[in-house]
C-alpha cells in the first residue's frame, strides 16, 4: 500500500481541495479577503494538480483510483484518461477566471455587504461537483457529482433572492429535480437489471442482458442526460432560467453545467452502449437541437437571453458528434466541448461587462459600444466569431472535424446533419453580427430606446475633439473595472490559444476518441490488474 | 514566403499602435511592407514559372513551398506553394495593395475616427489574400478566404453610424459566408475522397477524382458556390453595389482588384482538373455571362460613379469568370491577363472617384460639372484608365480584352457562339458605361455650374498615377505580362492557335469585333436618352436583393414563429414535455425491440407491504387533490413515512431510522416556513389539462413499474451486494453494513451528499438572509425580557384560554430560574411551561443518545447522519420551547462555522490516510482494551462520521434559524410596524372579535 504515488492517487483532490476551501470559506465568514483568497487560492492548486493529471493522463492513458483502497466493483472508482483530465483542466481554468471576474466585480461595486458568505462557498462547491461528475468511475457517484452541482447551481442562481431571480430558480429547480429523479431511477432499473453501478463493471456486465431491456435502460439515461445536456425538446427550460442570474454565475453555468450533462452522454453512450443502434435517432435529435435552438437566438433582442439559445443550439453540434459514431468525429467532439466551455463563457462575462457599460444587455437599448470602449469590441468580437465558426478560431476547427465524419458517414441523413450544422453556422454569424451592428456599431442616439448612460458618455465624447484610439480601460475604469476586463481577456486569449495549439490538442482528442471507443483502456484501467473483493 | 506572410499579419497588428504615434503618416510605413514583399516577388518571379507547374513538392523543378505541421488529426498543414498563378496574383495583391496603403495616407485626416483600426485591417487584408493565393491546402485556402470575408465586413462597416453602411456590410458577410459554407462542405469531401487536403496533390489526381462521378461533381458545384459569391455573380452580384459604402480605398482594393478576385482565382486552380464536371459549364460560364449582361446593363443606370464602376466590376467579374471557366491554354492567358488589366484599371478609377468625393464632397452624375477643366491631370488618368477599361487601343485593356476574343472566336460550337454573341453585347455594354463614367464625373452639364473642386495634392494622385502608367505601358510592351502568365497556362493542353499578347495582330475578325463594341457602346451612351428610357420600361427580371432581405423575414418569422411554440415560458409545459418524453421514448424503446415483459410479478412479499403501498398510494394522490398547502405537505409526509416502514419491514433498520428522522425534520421546516404562505394551494387550475395531466402522471408511473419489472426480471449477474456483509466485517471491522457503506466501502458518495447538505443550507439561508448567510448571533442578554413574539399573540385573540394565559403569566413573573435559558426573553403569552419543562429535561439526554448513535454506528444502527439527526432535532425542541434566542444559546457556534467544521473534519479524514502514503479516505482500525469495558476496536471511519454529524447538526440549525427565527424576527417587525397605531389595534380587535 505504501507504494510510490503518482498523479492519478491525487485525482480525488480535485474534488476534495474545493470542497476543503468551501469548508473554510464557511468558517471565515466575516472576513470577505480570506475568504475570497481561499477561494482563489483552492482553484489555482486544483487547477495545478489537474494540469498534473492530464499530462500523466496524456502519457499513460486512462488510470483508475479507487477510493479507501476498496477493490471495484464494490468501492467507488474516480477514473481519469485523456477526456476527463481535459475536461477537469478546461472546467477549471474558467472557473477560475470566472472567478476572478466575479470578484473584480465585487471589489468594483463593494460586496462588503453583498451575499459573499453564500456565493464562495457555493461557488467552490459547484466546481467540487462538476470535478466529481468529471471523475466519477460509478453510475451512482456520477449522479451524487450532479447533485452536487445542482445544488450549488439552485444556490447561486437565486442569489440576491430578487423576484426574477426566485421565478427563473423555480423552473431551474423543479426541471434539475425531475431530471435527476430521472436518472437515478434508470440507476436504480440498471442496477435491478445487472447488480452494480461500476461503469467498468457494467460494461461488460448489460452486454450479457435482454438487448431489449438493454435499449430501454440505454435510453432512460439518455432521456436523463437529455435534460441536463439541453438537447431539444428537452431543452426549454435553459433559455427561462440562466439568463436572470449575476454574470458570472450565468457564464459559468452556461459554460460548464450543460457540457457535464454532454460529457455524460459521451461517457455512457461510449462506454456502457457501444454499437450505433441509437445513432439515426440521435442526429434527428441533434438536428432539432442546432436548428430549433439557433431559431429561438435570431428571435432575441436580449443579448443573455440570445446567448442562452446559441448555447442550446451548439449542444446540437455535439450530439451530431457522438451520433456520428466515427473517432474522427467524436475526437472533434471532444475538442468542440472543450471550445465551446470556454468560448460560451467567454461571451456571457462580455455580456457582463456590455451591461455594466452599456447599463442593459437588450440590443435594441444599446449603441456606440464600440466607440465608448474599444477593448470591450476586441472582447466581443473574438469570441463572436469563435462562435460563429469563422476560422482560424476553435469553433471552425471542431466543426472542420463534424464535417469530416459526417462526409465520411456519407448516409443521406448524414447529409441532412451537414447541411443543419451549415446553417446553424450561418444564423449564428447572422446572430451576433446583428448585435455588433446595433450594439456596437450604431450610435446609441439611434437605438430604439436607447439606455441614458449611453447617452451621458456619448454627449461627453461627442465634442469634435480627436478621438485617438483610448488607452485600455480609459475613463472606463469605473464601469469596466480591470480585474473584470482583464480576466474576460484570458478567457478570450484561452480561446485564441485553443487554435494555436489545436495540434497537440486534437492530438489528444484523438486519442481519447480512439481510446474512448475502444472501451477496454478504460474497463482495464478499473478492473485489471487489482483482485476483487479484497478489502484495504 | 512565410516571412512575408508573418510580416503583413504583425505589422497589421502592432499598425494602432504606430497610428496613434505618427496619425495617418503611419500608412506609408504599413504601405511598405507589401511594396518590399512586392519588390522580393519581382526580384525573385523566375524561380516560382518552373517549368513543370504540376510537380508535387520534392519532385523536380516543381514550384517551392513550405509545408508546416499544424493538425495532423485533421490533416491540417500550413502548407504554402509558389507557383505561376500564385505569383502572379500575389504581384497584383501586393502591389495594387502597397498603392492603395500610400493612397489612404491622404484620403484620410489624422483626425478620422479609428483609422488606427482601419490600417490594420486593410493590412490585414492584403495578407489574408496573400495567404489565399499561396495555399497549398484547401483548409487553409478557405481559412484565408474567410478572414477576407470578415475583414470585408469591418471594413465595408467603417462608417458604421449610417444604417446604409451596418447593413451592407451585414449583407455581404451574410452572402459571401453563405457561399463559403457551401465551399467548405464541398472541399471537405473532395479532401474525404482524395485522402489528402493538400491542393497541389488533389490537382494531380484529378482525373481520377472525376471519374468517381457524383459526388465530386456535387462536391465542386458547392465549391463554385463560394467562388460565385465571392465573386459577386448573378444571382449574389448585389452584395457588391451595397458594399460601395466602404471607403473609396477599401472598395478599390477588396471589392474590384483583390477579394472578389478570389473567386476567380479559385475557379483558375481548378479549372486544369476539375473543368469537366457536370456542373461546371452552367455554373461557370453560365452565370458568368449573365452576370456580365446584367451587370452592363444595371451600371448605365447609375447616377453616383461609384456605383456606375461597382455594377461594372460586377459585369467584368462574370467576364473572367467565363473565360477562366473555358479551361485551356489560351484562356489561361487571355484569361490571366485580363485579370490584371482589370486590377489596375479598375483600382485606378475607383481612386479617381475618391479624389473626386474627397475634393468635390459628391459622386453624382447630376452634381458633377466641369472637373475636366478644373482637374486636368486627373481627367487624364481617368480618361486613360477607363479607355482602357472599354478596350480601346493602345492600352493594356485592349491588348487583354484582344487574346481574350480570340479565344472565344476559336470556341466550337453553338454554346461557343452563344458566349461570343454574349461576350460581344457584354462588352458594347462596358464601353457605353466606360463613356458614361467619363461624363458623368468631368462633362459640362447642362445648366450645372462648374463644381468647385479643390487642387489635388500630387501625392494624393500618385498612386492612380502609377496604375495608368502601368496600364498604358502594358498596352505598349505586354510581352512581360506573357511571360508571367505563360507558366499558368502550361497547366492546361495547349490549344491549336496558341495565345498571344500583342498591341497589333493584324486585321483580324477579332480586330473587327473590338471596333464594333466600341462603335456600338459609344452609339449606346450616344443615345443614353432614349435607352434609359427603354431600360426604365424593362421590368427586372430577377431582383436578387429582394429575395435575400425575403429569405432573412421568412428566417426572421419562422424563428418567431418556432421560439413562440417552444418557449412557452410555462413550467408546467416544459415538465410535460420532458416526462412525455420520458414516457414515450423507453416506451417506443421496449416495443421496437420486443422486450420480453415478465409474466409472473409477485406483487408484494408480506401483505404489511401491501397496506403499506396503499398508505404511500393514498398519500400521494391525497397530495395532489390536497387544497391547503399544510395537509399537502401532511400527506406527503405519509409516503415518507411509509417509506421508512417499508425499510424497517425489509429488515433495514438503520435507513428506517433515517428516513423516519429525515422526514420529520423536513416535516418541522416545512410547517415553519408555510406560516408566510398563504394556506390555499389553488385558486383555481388555470391551464384546465387536469386529465391530460392526470393521464401523463399515471402512465408514467405505470410505465415505469413495467420497467422495473422488466429489469429485475432480467438480470443474469449476482449484485455486488451479496459481497458487502462480508466486506464490511473483514474489511471495514464493523457490524453495521449500512454504516460501513455509507462512511468507509462507498465513503466518497457520502462526502458528496454531506457537500451537498452545507450548500442547501446555505441555499435556504441565502433565501431568506438574502445579503448573506446572516451569521451573525444576537445573544439572549442583550434582549429584553418578555419581549419576543408579542405582537404575534396578543391578549384578545389565540385558542388559549384566558387562565391558561394567567397562569403562564404568573410562572414568567414568578420563576426567576428559567428552565430554559432564553425562556425570559419569550412574551409571557406565547410561553408554554410544560413544553420549556419538558425541553429542558429531554434535551441533555436526546443529545446524549445522539452522541451514542454517532459511535456506536460502526456496529449497531446509528451513525452520524442519525445522530445529527437525533441532536437536530433537540435543538428544534429547544427553539419551539424558548423561542429564537434559545435556539442561539443551544448552539453556540454558528451553523456556518458548523457545516465548515464539519465538511473541513470529513475532508481531512480523508487527506491524512493520503498524505500517510495510503489511499484517500483509507481506513484504518486501532484495537485497544480498556478496563471495564474490554476490548475495543476504534475505526478511522468515526473521525469521518464525526464530520457527517457536524454538517447535519449545521444543516438542522440553519434551517430553524432561516425558516424559523428569521421568519419569526420579520413577523414581529411587520407586526410592530402596523400595530403600533391605535387604529390598527382596534381594526384587530374587531377581527379579533369577529373570529
Amino acid at each position: 500500500m505504501m507504494g510510490t504515488q503518482t498523479a492519478i492517487d491525487y485525482a480525488p483532490l480535485a474534488v476534495l481541495l474545493p470542497i476543503f476551501g468551501a469548508a473554510l470559506a464557511f468558517v471565515l465568514r466575516r472576513h470577505v479577503m480570506a475568504q475570497r483568497s481561499v477561494t482563489i487560492g483552492a482553484l489555482v492548486v486544483t487547477l495545478a494538480l489537474e494540469s498534473w493529471m492530464l499530462v500523466s493522463a496524456w502519457q499513460n492513458g486512462a488510470q483508475a483510483v479507487m477510493i479507501g483502497g476498496w477493490a471495484p466493483p464494490f468501492g467507488i472508482s474516480l477514473v481519469v484518461d485523456e477526456f476527463s483530465a481535459l475536461m477537469l483542466v478546461v472546467s477549471t481554468a474558467v472557473s477560475l477566471t470566472v472567478l476572478l471576474y466575479a470578484t473584480g466585480q465585487g471589489m468594483a461595486d463593494g460586496d462588503e455587504d453583498g451575499p459573499v458568505s453564500v456565493f464562495h462557498p457555493a461557488y467552490l462547491i459547484l466546481v467540487a461537483g462538476v470535478s466529481n461528475a468529471f471523475l466519477a468511475g460509478d453510475l451512482f457517484n456520477l449522479y451524487v457529482g450532479f447533485e452536487i452541482l445542482l445544488t450549488a447551481s439552485y444556490v447561486l442562481l437565486t442569489l440576491g433572492g430578487t423576484t426574477a431571480r426566485i421565478r427563473a430558480g423555480v423552473t431551474y429547480v423543479v426541471v434539475s429535480v425531475v431530471s435527476s429523479v430521472l436518472f437515478l431511477v434508470a440507476i436504480g432499473m440498471i442496477y435491478a437489471a445487472t447488480g452494480t453501478v461500476n461503469m467498468a463493471d457494467l460494461a461488460g456486465k448489460l452486454a450479457d442482458i435482454d438487448p431489449g431491456t438493454q435499449m430501454v435502460l440505454h435510453v432512460m439515461l439518455l432521456v436523463a442526460f437529455g435534460v441536463k445536456a439541453a438537447v431539444f425538446p428537452l431543452s426549454f427550460w435553459l433559455p427561462d432560467s440562466y439568463p436572470t442570474a449575476p454574470a458570472p454565475v450565468t457564464a459559468v453555468f452556461a459554460g460548464l453545467l450543460t457540457k457535464v450533462g454532454v460529457y455524460a452522454m459521451i461517457r455512457t453512450e461510449t462506454l456502457l452502449f457501444p454499437g450505433d443502434r441509437l445513432n439515426g435517432p440521435l442526429m434527428v435529435v441533434a438536428l432539432l437541437t442546432m436548428l430549433v435552438g439557433i431559431l429561438g437566438a435570431l428571435a432575441q433582442a436580449d443579448f443573455k437571453r440570445m446567448l442562452s439559445f446559441t448555447l442550446t443550439s451548439h449542444i446540437g453540434y455535439m450530439v451530431f458528434g457522438l451520433a456520428t459514431g466515427s473517432a474522427v468525429a467524436l475526437a472533434a467532439t471532444v475538442y468542440y466541448v472543450a471550445h465551446h466551455i470556454i468560448v460560451q463563457t467567454s461571451l456571457f462575462l462580455v455580456a457582463g461587462l456590455m451591461e455594466r457599460r452599456g447599463g442593459t444587455t437588450n440590443v435594441d437599448r444599446l449603441g456606440s459600444l464600440a466607440k465608448l470602449s474599444p477593448v470591450l469590441a476586441v472582447l466581443f468580437f473574438i469570441p463572436a466569431m469563435n462562435l460563429a465558426g469563422i476560422p482560424p478560431f476553435s469553433g471552425f476547427l471542431g466543426k472542420l472535424g463534424l464535417l469530416r465524419g459526417g462526409v465520411d458517414l456519407g448516409t443521406p441523413l448524414a447529409w441532412a446533419l451537414l447541411a443543419g450544422a451549415l446553417v446553424t453556422s450561418l444564423l449564428t454569424l447572422l446572430a451576433v453580427a446583428r448585435v455588433w451592428n446595433r450594439a456596437f456599431w450604431r450610435r446609441a442616439e439611434d437605438a430604439e430606446e436607447p439606455d441614458p448612460i449611453l447617452l451621458i458618455a456619448a454627449d461627453g465624447g461627442a465634442s469634435p475633439a480627436p478621438v485617438k484610439a483610448g488607452p485600455i480601460v480609459r475613463g472606463d475604469s469605473e464601469l469596466l473595472p480591470r480585474t473584470m476586463v482583464y480576466s474576460t481577456g484570458a478567457l478570450v486569449l484561452l480561446g485564441v490559444s485553443l487554435t494555436i495549439f489545436a495540434g497537440p490538442l486534437f492530438d489528444l482528442a484523438d486519442q481519447s476518441a480512439q481510446q474512448m471507443m475502444e472501451r477496454t483502456p478504460y474497463i482495464e484501467a478499473v478492473l485489471g490488474g487489482t483482485n476483487a473483493g479484497g478489502g484495504p | 514566403m512565410a516571412v512575408v506572410l508573418i510580416a503583413l499579419f504583425a505589422v497589421s497588428a502592432v499598425a494602432p499602435l504606430l497610428f496613434r504615434r505618427f496619425g495617418r503618416a503611419s500608412f506609408y510605413l504599413l504601405g511598405a511592407v507589401p511594396a518590399a514583399a512586392f519588390i522580393w516577388l519581382l526580384v525573385n518571379f523566375n524561380s516560382f514559372t518552373s517549368p513543370n507547374q504540376a510537380a508535387l513538392a520534392g519532385e523536380d523543378n516543381a514550384p517551392p513551398g513550405i509545408v508546416l505541421e499544424w493538425i495532423p488529426t485533421l490533416q491540417l498543414e500550413l502548407a504554402f506553394r509558389m507557383d505561376a498563378l500564385a505569383a502572379v496574383l500575389s504581384l497584383l495583391i501586393l502591389g495594387v495593395g502597397a498603392l492603395v496603403l500610400f493612397y489612404c495616407a491622404r484620403y484620410f485626416k489624422n483626425e478620422d475616427a479609428n483609422i488606427g483600426p482601419f490600417g490594420a485591417q486593410l493590412l490585414a487584408f492584403a495578407g489574408a489574400m496573400f495567404g489565399l493565393v499561396i495555399s497549398d491546402d484547401l483548409i487553409l485556402l478557405f481559412i484565408f478566404w474567410e478572414i477576407t470575408t470578415i475583414l470585408s465586413y469591418l471594413l465595408v462597416g467603417f462608417a458604421r453610424a449610417r444604417i446604409f453602411a451596418r447593413r451592407s456590410a451585414l449583407q455581404a458577410l451574410l452572402v459571401t459566408t453563405f457561399g463559403g459554407l457551401a465551399m467548405l462542405l464541398g472541399l471537405v469531401m473532395i479532401g474525404q475522397s482524395a485522402g489528402t487536403y493538400r491542393l497541389s496533390e488533389v490537382m494531380a489526381m484529378a482525373p481520377e477524382l472525376v471519374s468517381r462521378g457524383t459526388l465530386i461533381d456535387v462536391a465542386i458545384a458547392l465549391v463554385l458556390l463560394g467562388a460565385v459569391s465571392k465573386s459577386a455573380l448573378v444571382p449574389f452580384h448585389f452584395w457588391l453595389p451595397g458594399a460601395m459604402a466602404a471607403p473609396t480605398p477599401v472598395s478599390a482594393y477588396l471589392h474590384a482588384a483583390a477579394m472578389v478576385k478570389a473567386g476567380i482565382y479559385l475557379v483558375a486552380r481548378l479549372a486544369p482538373g476539375f473543368s469537366d464536371t457536370t456542373y461546371w459549364d452552367p455554373l461557370v460560364i453560365g452565370l458568368g455571362l449573365a452576370t456580365m449582361l446584367i451587370g452592363g446593363w444595371r451600371a448605365l443606370r447609375q447616377t453616383d460613379i461609384k456605383l456606375i464602376l461597382a455594377y461594372g466590376t460586377v459585369s467584368q467579374l462574370g467576364f473572367l469568370m467565363l473565360v477562366m471557366g473555358q479551361a485551356n491554354a489560351g484562356a489561361a492567358i487571355a484569361g490571366l491577363a485580363m485579370m490584371l488589366a482589370h486590377g489596375f484599371f479598375k483600382a485606378a478609377l475607383f481612386l479617381v472617384v475618391g479624389i473626386i468625393d474627397h475634393q468635390a464632397g459628391t459622386r453624382d452624375v447630376r452634381l458633377l460639372s466641369g472637373l475636366w477643366r478644373t482637374a486636368p491631370k486627373l481627367f487624364v488618368i481617368a480618361l486613360l484608365t477607363a479607355a482602357s477599361m472599354a478596350g480601346i487601343p493602345p492600352l493594356y485593356g485592349f491588348v487583354a480584352k484582344e487574346s481574350l476574343l480570340e479565344v472565344l472566336v476559336a470556341a466550337e460550337g453553338a454554346w461557343g457562339t452563344v458566349v461570343l454573341i454574349g461576350v460581344v453585347l457584354g462588352s458594347i455594354l462596358t464601353v457605353a458605361y466606360s463613356a458614361r463614367f467619363i461624363w458623368g464625373g468631368f462633362a459640362n452639364k447642362q445648366g450645372m455650374p462648374a463644381t468647385p473642386f479643390k487642387a489635388v495634392p500630387w501625392l494624393f494622385m500618385a498612386s492612380p498615377t502609377v496604375l495608368t502608367v502601368v496600364t498604358v505601358g502594358f498596352g505598349l510592351y505586354p510581352a512581360p505580362i506573357e511571360h508571367a502568365v505563360s507558366g499558368f497556362a502550361s497547366l492546361f493542353p495547349a490549344t491549336e492557335h496558341p495565345i498571344h499578347l500583342a498591341l497589333w495582330h493584324g486585321f483580324t475578325p477579332v480586330l473587327g469585333l473590338s471596333g464594333i463594341m466600341v462603335v456600338g457602346g459609344l452609339l449606346l451612351f450616344r443615345w443614353r436618352t432614349g435607352f434609359g428610357a427603354l431600360q426604365a420600361r424593362v421590368p427586372a427580371l430577377l431582383d436578387a436583393e429582394r429575395i435575400y432581405k425575403g429569405t432573412l423575414n421568412v428566417v426572421d418569422e419562422l424563428a418567431v414563429w418556432v421560439t413562440g411554440r417552444t418557449q412557452r415560458g410555462s413550467l408546467p409545459f416544459y415538465l410535460g414535455v420532458i416526462l412525455l418524453v420520458a414516457l414515450i421514448v423507453p416506451a417506443v424503446a421496449a416495443i421496437a425491440n420486443d422486450t420480453p415483459v415478465p409474466t409472473t410479478i409477485a406483487w408484494f412479499d408480506t401483505p404489511a407491504q401491501l397496506v403499506t403501498g396503499l398508505c404511500m398510494i393514498v398519500g400521494a394522490l391525497a397530495a395532489v387533490r390536497a387544497n391547503k398547502r399544510f395537509l399537502a405537505v401532511l400527506m406527503v409526509s405519509v409516503t415518507g413515512y411509509g417509506m421508512a416502514f417499508i425499510f424497517a419491514l425489509q429488515g433495514a433498520p438503520d435507513l428506517a431510522l433515517t428516513q423516519l428522522l429525515v422526514e420529520t425534520i423536513v416535516l418541522v421546516a416545512m410547517v415553519l416556513a408555510l406560516r408566510v404562505l398563504p394556506p390555499p394551494l389553488w385558486t383555481a387550475n388555470p391551464s384546465g389539462h387536469r386529465v391530460a395531466r392526470a393521464v401523463l402522471g399515471i402512465g408514467f408511473g405505470l410505465a415505469m413499474i413495467a420497467i422495473a419489472a422488466t429489469a429485475m426480471a432480467s438480470r443474469v449477474a449476482d449484485p455486488i451486494s451479496l459481497s458487502f456483509p462480508e466486506l464490511a466485517y473483514y474489511g471495514g471491522a464493523g457490524k453495521n453494513i449500512v454504516n460501513v457503506t455509507l462512511v468507509d466501502i462507498r465513503v466518497w458518495d457520502t462526502f458528496g451528499e454531506i457537500t451537498v447538505l452545507a450548500v442547501a443550507a446555505t441555499g435556504v439561508a441565502s433565501l431568506i438572509f438574502v445579503r448573506g448567510r446572516g451569521d451573525a448571533r444576537r445573544r439572549a442578554h442583550d434582549v429584553e425580557p418578555g419581549s419576543v413574539g408579542r405582537a404575534r399573540a396578543d391578549g384578545s385573540g389565540g385558542s388559549r384560554s384566558a387562565a391558561a394565559l394567567a397562569t403562564a403569566r404568573h410562572f414568567a413573573q414568578s420563576a426567576k430560574d428559567a428552565w430554559l435559558v432564553a425562556g425570559k426573553t419569550m412574551a409571557p403569552e406565547s410561553r408554554s411551561i410544560i413544553f420549556e419543562v419538558v425541553a429542558r429535561l429531554v434535551f441533555h439526554t436526546i443529545i446524549l443518545f445522539s452522541i451514542y448513535l454517532l459511535l456506536a454506528g460502526h456496529n449497531t444502527p446509528g451513525g452520524g447522519f442519525a445522530g445529527g439527526l437525533l441532536a437536530g432535532l433537540a435543538m428544534t425542541i429547544r427553539y419551539l420551547a424558548g423561542g429564537r434566542f434559545e435556539l442561539v444559546e443551544a448552539t453556540p457556534i454558528s451553523p456556518g462555522t458548523l457545516l465548515g467544521l464539519g465538511l473541513g473534519t470529513a475532508a481531512l479524514s480523508g487527506v491524512v490516510p493520503l498524505l500517510l502514503g495510503g489511499h484517500l479516505f483509507q481506513s484504518a482500525v486501532w484495537e485497544f482494551a480498556l478496563p471495564l469495558f474490554g476490548e475495543h476496536k476504534f475505526v478511522t471511519a468515526t473521525f469521518f462520521d464525526i464530520g457527517v454529524y457536524l454538517v447535519v447538526v449545521g444543516l438542522v440549525v440553519d434551517v430553524l434559524r432561516s425558516l424559523g427565527s428569521e421568519i419569526d424576527e420579520k413577523t414581529e417587525k411587520r407586526g410592530a410596524r402596523s400595530g403600533g397605531g391605535r387604529r390598527s389595534t382596534e381594526a384587530r380587535q374587531r377581527t379579533g372579535a369577529g373570529r
